[in-house]
């Protein structure tokens, strides 16, 4: 046991790891287990390692607790004390969950950065695995040159990669199921949670208040969906339910929106007509209907309410939005400056419609965002000379099957009636027109002799050889040259990039980098020569990789004996 | 660039031109040449007021002793300044192109906050305002009184110009407006005794003047300087206000007895409607009111309220109201109704008695217009039926004709939805709204459409009440849900502000590329304000045919005048006015022809001719006998492959020659030949 001075936070025994009995242990820094009666863990992951846990579902068999470590391996406990084992699973579970987000924390940003780069990129992943963990080059010095790298474009990917928004139906997605017996069963994933709390923060807000010590999880969201709040009469809502607050948040929350007006001043309807009719005038008077009977009612509760939903839901995607500027404008300025102008108008809003035509000094009162939409209205692009943004017209061979779509293949090849009396007369024609050219037909011998010519190992077959390749050399052995001109060519890279040599660090890398190349010609290029000579396939599939790295030795060499030379 | 018009140079501020606005201009010019009025139906987004301006402008300059003013009348406030815009491009070229500084005075009225400028008004090239500063007597009067006969007058986007002659005169008075009237009469009579003890002297000034007559007034519209008001008869002008009324205390009196007799007609159990006669008969009989001194009402209130010197007209606007109606029921014998209803239809139980003074006849309220003005011209994209517009306004045009857009590839793409993949018609129609298998066919179609159609889509429904009822049967069917997968959703509500705030949103959505849907309804506000470009609409879909409510008195009895009076069936104006609603909406989504967007129509009936042939041309030539009557299924397919040959770029070169064109492409022979056929002379 590596550390008897651990902290040990749960014991759980009768635990099985690939059918061996055992005990689990959680601790302050890691989870093990050991195989009864021995003294020592055979499973030990620090909960740095962890990705994240995973439990069988509940009416299974088997009570199974598994854990997803970040190299993607995984490992399962099975609780197999009949009479504990969904308990004894669920404090496991219930701890880890403490535990866990701790370490995630902790864990190593670059670690996770670069695992998540080898993740991503199989052949880096695969140069990785070439270079690193054969101990060609050490493992710094192969994220040295990549980190520096790709840093800058992929923080900048990281930081305009678009963040996923909220799916309009989330609500949907959680229709209940009947349980068959008499109950209702909400699947709800940590993805929808989310959604609600992004979308509608009152929850969130509730949810902070009252998880957990007023309620439990379940119990909250088991009552969020018999609240009304959830349902479309929205209007009925008790008052002992914590969650009519919500909704009065909500309508308030409209309400300030509705106050606060638009910011096109096009689409404001209140400012359209520009003059409606004094009280009284008018022929068909729709007067303020104050008798609405309750269907109307809630039926004008459920138009509000979409129209709530999906401006939260937009909203809830554009904060992020601007987070994403905001993170943005911190390295670039200028563009924050763009986004101040695009916001300022906003204020002047208030005051539209005040033009009294005058001519020109009513520029100055219209705000900025009216004349912008103003223009834009009424601007003809194709009037004007000036082209537009430079487009790319799609090249198609068959127009039809883009505009008709993924529809069943045989509908392509359909052709017309008359297509086929055409070509079926056309042959016919041809057929009845045929004569047999006998006196320019080539003796037996001589077609005989050019068929043999023709076939493979024939006369004239000989080049068809080379280009076989792909044919003659087994799949593994492809991969693996694959492998060896990727890994080679990242070497090379690396010792090219060191010239000119004008420093003493790359003086030194140099000459490190042609002890790796040794390194790799020795420890990989040779056993795979050695392999293919074994299976008699053509020494040549290497020479090129050879001649490679030959340049690069008759360059260091060259480079050495000048420098050599300039020393002495 | 620079263009001859039949001989008259004008100046048109871009480098291009449509065939269609070359076609227009000439058209126009030939309106102008004729002194006469026209009737001009160009499809939106065919740049249709740059070319009204440019070749007024031209036509200003070229004749200034032969056109002096040009009134251009839009409807909302948006649209007028985008006029204001435009106007001051073409200024911008003018003065670039010539080298001299722009001499042109033009003014925008576009709210009523600023209505100071009545001597301006007069010495403007260009007036630009709404509808109603020329339409509505009241304003009329106070705006474009003076305005010189040699004007043109245009109304842009006139399709509904009918309902604003006809709103301008129409009175509706509830037991509210006659109590407020009642105050209104007890201020009058206190501040005249309090006058009579200070300052006599006034009111005898008053009386004199009375006496004299309105003959300032008489001369003023003789010798032609002003736009005559229909609430301010000619009998009116030439005779002395009726001695019963002339001194301001009998008037008060009189009004008070008024007052009375309306109050007593409002307290009815049963729905009353009768002609002016009748009333001015049992008014007569009633309470001993004749009809002279009901025509001089108006005129004599305005004498005093200006001889009392009050200072807040507004608050006096319900007695001005009565004075109003006592005026045009004592004035017109004909094209007005009176329909007296104790409680709203809809709740039996509750009194709420309103005398509705309901107007027929809209060329009323135009007719001044008409006669005034040498040059009136009626414009906007949805004018079809041409011929209708002179018949129910009552003018002789000179020119009428259609212009189709032209295109050189078919950005618009109408269809006609009948059935739902199971078979059943589709329709709004009333026996079959409430059924079952049509809402949700309709709620299939949207849903389908959403999941193929980028960006928005608008959707319109007949009326509200029906779209809050599919609205919640969608909802308990999971249609929304569903549709919410792939687009968010936006609803248009009664209230205006959160109906901006939905569209403001959707916008949004459209332009994060989430992507939504509005629904809307149409004769709302949205169908007749808000234009949905590009991706803003890339499909409108319009559910059922728009049909106005045909149970209200108010229509059954102006349908009833316009069949005796002008041979209109009652199902040829009902179909025609559903028509250019749906026409209306389904054109929000085309504004040019670098845009595009579907058209469908969820009705089956849309299929028969009497519907389709009133859809304005420039849409009726694309409906193909292979769009009619066609299954949900079908309609995705054609869809899709419209969306897919219209998200390919379409540039310059595609348009030139065909729909767009330079100046000597314009100038070629071939193409004065094909221009002329784009006009379609009504």
């Amino acid at each position: 046991m590596a550390a008897l001075s651990e902290e040990v936070l749960l014991v759980v025994k009768r635990v099985r790891q690939r059918k061996q009995d055992g005990t689990l242990y959680l601790m302050t820094e890691r989870i093990a287990w050991g195989p009864e009666g021995k003294d020592r863990f055979t499973v030990s992951h620090l909960y740095a390692d962890i990705r994240c846990q995973k439990i069988s579902p509940d009416g299974k068999s088997k009570i199974q607790l598994q854990l997803v470590l970040h190299t993607g391996e995984s490992t399962t406990f099975h609780f197999a004390n009949e009479s504990t084992a969904l308990k004894d699973r669920d404090a496991a579970k219930d701890l880890l969950q403490q535990l866990l987000p701790k370490f995630k924390k902790k864990a190593n940003k670059q670690l996770e950065e670069k695992n998540k780069m080898l993740q991503e990129d199989p052949v880096l992943f695969q140069l990785y695995k070439d270079l690193v963990v054969s101990q060609v080059i050490s493992a710094e010095e192969f994220w040295a040159s990549r980190l520096k790298l790709s840093s800058v474009e992929h923080s900048l990917s990281n930081n305009s990669k678009q963040e996923v928004g909220i799916s309009a139906a989330f609500l949907a997605d959680i229709r209940p199921q009947t349980d068959g017996c008499n109950g209702l069963k909400y699947n709800l994933t940590s993805d929808i949670i989310e959604s609600i709390f992004k979308t509608y923060p009152a929850v969130k807000q509730k949810y902070a208040e009252n998880v957990p010590h007023n309620l439990t999880e379940k119990e909250f969201w088991t009552r969020f969906f018999q609240s009304h709040y959830f349902h479309r009469d929205r209007i009925n809502t008790g008052q002992q339910d914590i969650f009519s607050e919500c909704a009065k948040q909500d309508e308030k929350g409209l309400k300030s929106m509705v106050v606060q007006g638009v910011k096109n001043p096009m689409v404001d309807l209140l400012s359209l007509e520009d003059k409606t009719l004094d009280e009284g005038y008018g022929s068909l008077t729709v007067g303020p209907n104050s008798s609405k009977t309750v269907k109307e009612n809630s039926n004008s509760a459920i138009i509000k309410r979409f129209n709530h939903h999906s401006a939260m839901v937009l909203a809830a995607g554009l904060r992020k939005v601007i987070l994403v500027y905001w993170k943005f404008n911190k390295f670039y300025p200028e563009l924050n400056l763009l986004f101040m102008n695009r916001d300022a108008p906003s204020d002047q809003a208030s005051e539209t419609s005040s033009t009294d035509g005058n001519s020109r000094d009513s520029d100055f009162f219209q705000p900025p965002i009216k004349k912008v939409k103003l223009q834009e209205a009424i601007e003809y692009e194709d009037l004007q000379n000036g082209s537009g943004p430079k487009t790319i017209a799609l090249n198609l061979k068959k127009s039809d099957r883009y505009s008709h779509g993924p529809v069943p293949l045989q509908s392509h090849h359909y052709s017309t009636s008359q297509d086929i009396i055409n070509s079926v007369s056309c042959i016919q024609e041809e057929i009845s027109c045929y004569k047999p050219c006998l006196t320019r037909v080539m003796p037996s011998s001589a077609a005989s002799s050019a068929i043999t010519a023709l076939s493979p190992g024939g006369l004239l077959m000989q080049a068809g050889t080379q280009q076989a390749v792909s044919q003659l050399v087994p799949t593994d052995v492809q991969s693996e040259l694959k492998h060896l001109y990727t890994a080679a060519g990242e070497l090379l890279r690396h010792f090219w990039s060191c010239f000119p040599v004008n420093t003493p660090f790359l003086e030194e890398k140099v000459v490190k980098m042609r002890s790796n190349l040794e390194r790799f010609q020795s420890t990989k290029l040779r056993p795979f020569q050695e392999k293919i000579q074994r299976e008699y396939l053509s020494t040549n599939l290497t020479s090129h990789l050879d001649e490679m790295i030959q340049a690069a030795y008759n360059k260091f060499h060259a480079w050495q004996t000048r420098r050599m030379a300039r020393k002495t | 660039m620079k263009l001859n018009i039949e001989g008259l140079l004008v100046y048109f501020p871009y480098d291009y031109i449509y065939p269609e606005q070359y076609s227009y201009m000439l058209e126009l010019k030939r309106t102008l040449d004729a002194k006469g009025h026209g009737v001009l139906e160009m499809p939106s987004g065919t740049g249709k007021t740059i070319s009204l301006l440019s070749l007024i402008v031209a036509y200003q300059k070229a004749y200034p002793l032969e056109v002096t003013k040009l009134i251009y009348c839009s409807r909302t406030v948006p649209e007028i300044e985008k006029v204001v815009e435009e106007l001051r491009k073409l200024m911008e070229f003018y003065t670039k192109e010539t080298g001299e500084k722009n001499n042109f005075l033009a003014l925008a009225l576009s709210s009523r906050k600023n209505l100071c400028i009545h001597p301006e008004i007069l010495h403007a090239n260009i007036v630009v305002y709404s509808y109603h500063y020329l339409l509505d007597p009241k304003i009329a009067d106070l705006v474009s009184k003076e305005l010189a006969k040699k004007s043109v007058v245009v109304f842009d986007e006139a399709h509904n110009i009918d309902n604003v002659c006809i709103d301008s005169m129409s009175v509706n008075i509830t037991r509210r407006t006659l109590d407020r009237c009642q105050t209104n009469v007890d201020t009058l009579q206190n501040t005249i005794q309090r006058i009579k003890e200070t300052d006599a002297a006034k009111l005898r000034e008053e009386y004199r003047r009375l006496v004299e007559g309105l003959k300032e007034a008489n001369v003023a519209r003789e010798t032609d300087i002003y736009l005559s008001n229909p609430v301010l008869p000619d009998e009116v002008l030439q005779e002395a206000i009726p001695g019963s009324i002339r001194t301001a205390e009998h008037f008060v009196g009189f009004l008070k007895r008024f007052l009375e007799y309306l109050k007593a007609r409002l307290r009815i159990h049963h729905v009353v409607q009768e002609s002016s006669p009748q009333f001015l008969k049992d008014i007569y009989e009633k309470v001993c009111i004749d009809r002279k001194p009901l025509r001089f009402c108006a005129e004599r209130l305005r004498s005093l309220l200006r001889t009392l010197e009050i200072a807040d007209i507004a608050d006096f606007s319900p007695i001005t109201l009565i004075s109003h109606f006592a005026t045009l029921v004592s004035t017109y014998s004909k094209g007005f109704t009176i329909i007296i209803e104790p409680f709203e239809d809809k709740t039996p139980t509750i009194a709420n008695p309103v005398l509705h003074f309901s107007c027929m006849d809209p060329s009323i309220a135009i007719k001044p217009v008409f006669e005034r003005f040498q040059s009136v011209v009626i414009t906007s994209g949805t004018l079809s039926p041409l011929d209708i517009y002179p018949r129910i306004l009552d003018f002789r045009p000179v020119t009428m004709a259609s212009f189709t857009m032209t295109l050189a590839r078919t950005c618009l793409c109408p269809l006609i939805v009948g059935r739902g993949n199971d078979q059943v018609a589709m329709s709004s129609k009333f026996e079959t709204r409430e059924d079952f298998a049509v809402i949700r066919n309709y709620g299939n179609l949207l849903l389908e459409m959403s999941a193929i159609v980028p960006d928005g889509i608008v959707a319109f429904f007949t009326s509200y009440v029906y779209m809050e009822n599919i609205v919640a049967s969608w909802y308990e069917q999971g249609i929304l849900e569903n549709i919410q997968r792939n687009k968010l959703i936006f609803i248009e509500t009664p209230d205006a502000a959160e109906t901006s705030m939905a569209l403001e949103k959707y916008q949004e959505a459209c332009e994060n590329g989430r992507g939504a849907i509005l629904l809307s309804v149409a004769r709302g506000k949205v169908s007749e304000g808000i234009d949905f470009v590009h991706h803003f609409g890339r499909a409108v879909i319009m559910f059922g045919v728009p049909y106005v409510y045909t149970q209200s008195r108010i229509l059954k009895a102006r349908l009833e005048y316009l069949r005796d009076q002008f041979q209109i069936r009652e199902n040829d104006f009902l179909t025609f006015d559903a028509m250019r609603h749906a026409a209306q909406c389904v054109g929000r989504a085309i504004r040019g022809k670098t845009d595009y967007g579907l058209m469908i129509f969820a009705d089956k009936r849309y299929a028969r001719a009497d519907k389709r042939g009133k859809l304005p041309r420039w849409i009726q030539e694309h409906i193909s006998d292979g769009s009619l009557n066609l299954t949900i299924d079908e309609t995705v397919q054609l869809s899709k492959h419209f969306l897919r040959q219209m998200a390919q770029p379409f540039r310059r070169e595609d348009q030139l020659g065909l729909s767009l064109l330079t100046l000597e492409q314009l100038q070629s022979e071939e193409m004065l030949e094909k221009i002329s056929q784009i006009a379609q002379q009504a």
